[in-house]
């Protein structure tokens, strides 16, 4: 079937070609047995089956959403009991675990670091849909990390959405590297007086890969925050699309919002997409937003190569300059390294 | 609580007095192909214009209307009537247009103006050009600045190559609506290497109610000739809503050069749905200037085509929405060829309740090696009830590309405010001087006397200073 999905919250031309990405032939898969490679370290948490549908406001389109309500193959509701050094989720795709459709259900009482990742162990196909619902409580910090490594002929689907109570801080990272479609959609309803939301996340597209990113934050309460840093690159034919929507509601006095965005091109064949939106009904408030972006920065080329680095290998440390203050916020050691032989791997 | 500037708005006096319905002839209202007709009819247009007009009516009733942007539900095709002939015919000296009309183009300046500082005015009322002129020596070099119509008739291999061509008539609906109806609008032909240093203006006023204008500009700057082209509009007001599909098509050649200015004033019934494109030649540069203060609502986005290698354009513009009004403006470049370049300047204040868009597109095509653009718009928002947007769209197709985008959103600063006080303003005046001072790089760029009038329409009055 054809699916449409990852709606801008505002449409606007058609012939712009971003309101949303039509993805053709796709096999939404059913029936699926349970999913079994997920490791979960963690302590002070309870964890139990996520039995509510989880109603999104933003999300990734009524297909797929029905598809988790209906289909999914996992499915895990955490709630902290004290304060937590690490929560770490790994789903790894094999060869018997080709089809993850799933929700994961956040319930963050304590401050808590959390790292999920999906990785693949098979080149086949795999294909990931799922929700990340998150809720911080009241003065509660949590920082947590979405790393995606699945396989280049895989589908990869996210649905984040997040509510954040008075004063409370989240950090998100979102490391997008796998997939022959990565779709994300993240909707942060910043509604607590006070709540500050710092995301930062990193894409790195090659071969034909397509990546359609669309993150959306409502600011709400008063002195509110948020900040969004996008870095990414792209090699080959790869392609991106990057949505990125600020939306100061009335009321949102004194609230702050930043948005930037930094695409590397690596290829003359490479497709960069920027839509950075600024939505505004209140005016005691500051938003910017930025996006640019071109070659490498060809001084910084000529100084590396000057020094006896081959042109990959000083592409491959510019780049991995412009990721490493995102990547070194991943909470987990082994992920951190994994993605940095990551970037190695898919700039060879 | 800290006081609200009050920015008064723009005083609509001279724009607001209403002539009286006085036709010679007004077509019925609604769209049909019997309507077309007799518009070509009467105009006693060449076949293959009819034939252009009919295609259009064709494509008009099977496009869409956006499904993006601001509310049309108001507009109602069959509530307008597309053509309205006023009771005179073209003239080339003011003393022969009827005195009615003549005073209304008194009121705003434009045989004053074209004494003083134009090289050549065109004066359109309702759907018919009543005045035209030119300077005598650019007749000499060349130049040709007429009515439409007359070019139809006169020069119609020009207008044949180039009518609808830059703007394809299935474009959008309302380009449609324009190829179907059109009416009036001026026509330039600058020769090879010919300069104007002095601008040509066009003025385009709507006076009958529940009507629309279809105006058609056709600009072409041969090779390394140069231009200055200002356009005005108004209407007064009336409660039922105008319409306003104008289509303006411009080609820059090679090595030439034009400046588009437009003050668009319409009155605050107006729908205001126009479209202005130009395909601009190599080393060639096309310069927008645009201020947009009136209409109830308004979506123009100016477009650049930048075909030939060296290509340049600049786009300035400033928007003002007060209650009531919906101005959804903003900027389309295609970088078609290596070295080309942009850069944007957009502005926007929105107060009691207006809303403001931003809407953009810049695409950078996989030939455009080595192009450049740079996009900053800045955003103003007065009050709480207001609304400001901004939404572009980046599309990068080649790595050989420096790109960058930057947007601001906010009110005036407390720390500029705090800052001219303690330097002996007072509270008024320094947000007088911090408005007229955002505003300002746009109002640089207008002739004189537009920026008079415009610093007259952001004319700031503060009503005591606790808001």
């Amino acid at each position: 079937m054809d699916i449409k999905i990852n709606e801008t919250p505002v449409r606007t031309s058609r012939n712009f070609r971003v309101n949303n990405i039509t993805i053709n032939n796709i096999d939404i898969p059913n029936k699926l047995d349970e999913f079994k490679n997920i490791e979960i370290i963690a302590q002070n948490i309870t964890t139990d089956c996520n039995k509510e549908n989880i109603n999104l406001v933003y999300g990734n389109g009524d297909v797929l959403l029905s598809n988790i309500n209906k289909e999914k193959n996992s499915s895990l509701k955490i709630t902290t009991t004290g304060n937590n050094k690490q929560i770490k989720l790994v789903y790894s795709f094999d060869d018997k675990n080709l089809n993850l459709v799933n929700d994961v259900f956040l319930d963050i009482k304590h401050d808590s670091n959390i790292v999920i990742q999906y990785c693949s162990n098979t080149k086949k196909e795999c294909f990931h849909n799922g929700i990340v619902k998150l809720i911080v409580r009241e003065n509660v910090k949590v920082n947590i990390s979405i790393v995606n490594m699945l396989n280049n002929n895989s589908y990869n689907f996210d649905s984040i959405e997040n509510d954040l109570e008075e004063n409370s801080n989240l950090k998100y990272t979102i490391v997008d590297f796998g997939g022959k479609y990565s779709i994300s959609n993240y909707y942060s309803n910043i509604v607590g007086n006070g709540a500050k939301n710092d995301l930062k996340s990193v894409y790195l597209g090659i071969d034909n890969q397509v990546k359609d990113i669309n993150y959306i934050a409502h600011l709400k309460g008063e002195k509110t925050d948020i900040n969004i840093d996008v870095q990414g690159a792209l090699k080959d034919s790869a392609k991106k699309n990057f949505k990125g929507t600020i939306d100061f509601k009335r009321g949102c006095k004194k609230a702050k919002g930043d948005e930037n965005e930094f695409c590397i091109l690596l290829s003359p064949k490479a497709k960069s997409i920027a839509l950075p939106m600024l939505l505004c009904t209140e005016d005691d408030v500051e938003g910017n937003h930025s996006t640019a972006s071109g070659k490498v920065d060809q001084k910084s080329l000529f100084y590396i190569m000057s020094r006896g680095f081959s042109e990959k290998e000083a592409i491959k440390l510019i780049v991995r300059a412009r990721f490493n203050k995102i990547i070194e916020r991943i909470k987990d050691d082994e992920i951190k390294k994994e993605v940095l032989s990551q970037i190695d791997e898919r700039l060879n | 609580m800290a006081s609200k500037t009050k920015v008064e708005d723009i005083n609509r006096n001279i724009y607001d007095i209403k002539d009286k319905d006085n036709y010679e002839f007004k077509m019925q209202k609604g769209l049909n192909r019997k309507i077309v007709e007799e518009i070509s009819k009467m105009k006693n247009e060449p076949e293959w214009m009819l034939e252009i007009r009919l295609k259009a009516l064709e494509a008009y009733n099977k496009l869409e209307l956006p499904t993006w942007g601001p509310d049309l539900s108001e507009l109602k095709m069959d509530e307008i009537a597309t053509y309205v002939k006023p009771k005179t015919n073209l003239n080339t000296s003011w003393e022969d247009v009827p005195e009615d009309i003549k005073n209304t183009f008194d009121r705003l300046g434009i045989p004053e103006a074209e004494k003083k500082s134009l090289a050549g005015v065109g004066a359109q009322y309702d759907s018919e050009v009543v005045y035209h002129s030119i300077k005598e020596d650019l007749i000499k070099q060349g130049v040709i600045y007429t009515d439409m119509e007359t070019a139809v008739r006169e020069y119609p291999d020009i207008v044949k190559e180039h009518f609808m061509k830059c703007v394809p008539i299935t474009d959008h609906k309302f380009v449609a609506l324009h190829a179907a109806v059109w009416s009036g609008g001026s026509f330039v032909y600058v020769p090879e290497n010919v300069k104007l240093d002095i601008p040509l203006q066009s003025y385009f006023r709507l006076n009958s109610p529940e009507s629309g204008q279809f105006e058609h500009t056709l600009i072409i700057v041969e090779k390394g000739a140069s231009l200055h082209f200002i356009e005005g509009c108004s209407a007064p007001k009336y409660n039922k809503v105008n319409l306003h599909a104008g289509c303006v098509e411009l080609y820059v050649k090679d090595d030439a050069y034009l400046r588009y200015s437009t003050i668009e004033n319409w009155s605050k019934n107006m729908m205001n749905l126009n479209t202005k494109k130009a395909i601009v030649g190599k080393n060639a540069q096309i310069d927008w200037v645009t201020g947009s203060f009136g209409s109830k609502v308004s979506m123009l986005y100016p477009m650049s085509i930048l075909n030939g290698e060296g290509a340049r354009t600049e786009y300035t513009g400033i928007t003002f929405a007060g209650a009531g009004q919906n101005l959804d403006t903003g900027f389309k470049v295609i970088h078609n060829a290596p070295n080309t370049s942009s850069v944007v300047n957009s502005k926007s204040i929105s107060k009691d309740g207006g809303a403001c868009t931003y809407r953009a597109l810049v695409r950078v095509n996989e030939r455009a090696k080595g192009s450049k653009c740079s996009v900053s718009c800045e955003s103003l928002m007065l009050d709480d009830i207001s609304r400001s947007d901004t939404i572009p769209v980046n599309d990068i197709e080649t790595d050989e590309v420096e790109f960058s985008h930057e947007a601001k959103i906010g009110k005036i600063s407390d720390k500029e405010i705090f800052y001219l006080m303690s330097r002996g303003l007072s509270e008024e005046d320094a947000k007088a001087m911090i408005v007229r001072g955002f505003a300002y790089p746009v109002s640089k760029e207008l002739p004189v006397e537009y920026a008079v009038e415009m610093n007259n329409l952001i004319n700031i009055e503060l009503e005591g200073s606790i808001g």
